[in-house]
């Protein structure tokens, strides 16, 4: 019964968000069809649209499917359910990095097969690296929104994660293998690059695990 | 079947600015109790704990025989809780919530929700957004009260409605109370709103309960008595008197446990009785609210 309630209140929040979701997938298709003309300008234009795309959608989804909740007082009336604490933290985990991660995959994978259709298979390594950056970036968004229900601390997570995805992405660009690797043929998955995937990876599911542990613990709600 | 909806014993919560002292409150099931207290007294910490939306630094909470707030989902099934602070989705149609709730409350009556509808002057497909502050208030409680809940908690519902729309879900809070088992606890600053539909009234001020019973038992033993004395007269110390003003020769004694016999007392200290008059709820609030003051402080 109960697990009925945590799965109606996912996709209430599928509900509320769809347009948002829709329209961000279909701005990253845009971007990816920049890639078909194929000379340098449209697609530099495409790789930053494409990227804005995602970040824009993982610093929108915590602030609107929760700290919004709060702000706009709907979080008593979902509380009011038969919910606990932590079946609401994990309505939210459902929801909000459902949603996102649903996009993110969707634009990844066309980004993926469009790069194998088109460009020199070298970048697709690097190109999964960066994307599971923001992928990253958003957990950390999502967690902070989630535990804090704070705009102030939601704001700040996506100001620090914003200013990180720069210097993190030149770090990375700039080891000398990497650029050799990127104007290849063939896409190289190197050990470095599986353990930087890995280490996303291990973020993502430290964020996931961290936030339901400290919601579950919440005394006060409301 | 257990013979209280509410119970809370010993409880305590700290904040930083506030305290809410010591708890003890008793909701019997079939009853409705009003919990009035000024801004600030307490009152909707009070609530949250009893949904365990806060929970308590010490003492016992029981909902319908649930401890809050370890058992609060299986307590929520059976209750219906609206404040004056909770909002639906704007974005979303009433219509959308009804379902909502549909999918989630098995006891959902969407024959009474119609009947609410019409009652209200509510329509479904409209977007919450596009509501007035009392139909909204409407709409929350449509749904509460369509859930057809063992328990309904509100939390001041009735705050800024106009007396039109007070009424109407005045009378409807009175209409689910045909089912004996039911029972409301309404908290509010309006103290009409309480006399009106309430069997029990609970004061709080100040973190602290400072009296609860029945309301027929508050409206009979509070009394204010109007008194002419003669120079040269000293009213007496009498029980049941918490409050003596005098202004020369006229005199006003607020007695909160009125004995029949008590004018006579007066008279025969050599006082005249000028009136023995009842007190709405309102002036008793406020006396007791300034007694306990008195009491805190002196």
């Amino acid at each position: 019964m109960n697990g009925s309630v945590v799965r109606q209140l996912a996709l209430k929040d599928w509900r509320l968000h769809r347009l948002q979701v829709i329209l961000s997938v279909a701005a990253g298709a845009a971007a990816l069809g920049l890639f078909q003309i194929g000379r340098e300008i449209p697609v530099v234009l495409g790789a930053t649209w494409f990227f804005v795309t995602l970040v824009l959608l993982a610093c929108m989804l915590p602030m609107s499917n929760v700290v919004n909740e709060r702000k706009k007082h709907n979080l008593a009336f979902v509380m009011s359910l038969p919910i606990s604490p932590r079946q609401y933290a994990m309505a939210k985990i459902l929801s909000t990095f459902g949603m996102f991660l649903v996009s993110w995959a969707i634009l990844v994978v066309a980004a993926v097969w469009l790069i194998e259709a088109r460009f020199p298979h070298g970048v697709i390594p690097v190109s999964v690296v960066l994307t599971g950056l923001v992928l990253t970036g958003f957990c950390l968004m999502a967690s902070v929104a989630i535990v804090s229900e704070s705009e102030g601390w939601a704001t700040a997570a996506i100001i620090v994660c914003n200013s990180s995805y720069g210097v993190i992405w030149y770090l990375i660009i700039r080891v000398p293998e990497t650029a050799k690797e990127v104007g290849g043929a063939v896409a190289v998955w190197s050990p470095r690059v599986l353990r930087i995937l890995a280490t996303e990876a291990a973020l993502v599911i430290f964020c996931l695990g961290l936030t339901f542990y400290l919601q579950s613990r919440k005394r006060d709600f409301i | 079947m257990n013979e209280l909806a509410v119970e809370l014993e010993g409880v305590c919560k700290s904040y930083r600015f506030f305290e809410l002292d010591d708890i003890a409150l008793q909701l019997p099931s079939g009853t409705i109790m009003g919990l009035i207290g000024p801004n600030g007294a307490g009152k909707s910490t009070t609530i949250r704990i009893l949904m365990g939306l806060v929970h308590q630094d010490r003492g016992e909470v029981r909902v319908l025989g649930h401890s809050m707030p370890d058992e609060q989902v299986a307590a929520k099934w059976d209750v219906g809780f609206a404040s004056d602070d909770m909002r639906l989705y704007d974005s979303l149609t009433l219509g959308w919530h009804m379902n909502f709730m549909k999918s989630i409350y098995e006891s959902w009556d969407a024959g009474y929700a119609q009947l609410l509808l019409k009652k209200f002057g509510l329509h479904a497909d409209q977007k919450i957004k596009g509501l007035s502050h009392g139909q909204r208030v409407k709409a929350t409680m449509l749904l509460v009260l369509a859930r057809r809940p063992k328990l309904l908690v509100l939390d001041e519902p009735t705050t800024a409605l106009d007396p039109v729309a007070r009424h109407e879900i005045l009378r409807e809070l009175t209409d689910v109370m045909v089912d004996e088992d039911r029972s409301i606890l309404f908290s509010s600053q309006n103290t009409q709103d309480i006399e009106q539909i309430s069997d029990r009234i609970t004061f709080i001020d100040r973190g602290r309960i400072i009296d609860s019973m029945d309301k027929e038992a508050y409206l009979d033993r509070w009394r204010r008595l109007r008194l002419e004395v003669p120079v040269g007269v000293a009213l007496p110390a009498l029980p049941g008197i918490i409050g003596i003003r005098q202004t020369g020769r006229l005199a006003v004694v607020i007695a909160n446990a009125f004995e029949a016999d008590l004018p006579g007392a007066y008279e025969n200290s050599g006082a005249r009785v000028q009136a023995v008059e009842n007190m709405t709820l309102e002036e008793i609030f406020v006396a007791n609210v300034e007694r306990s003051r008195e009491g805190v402080t002196v």
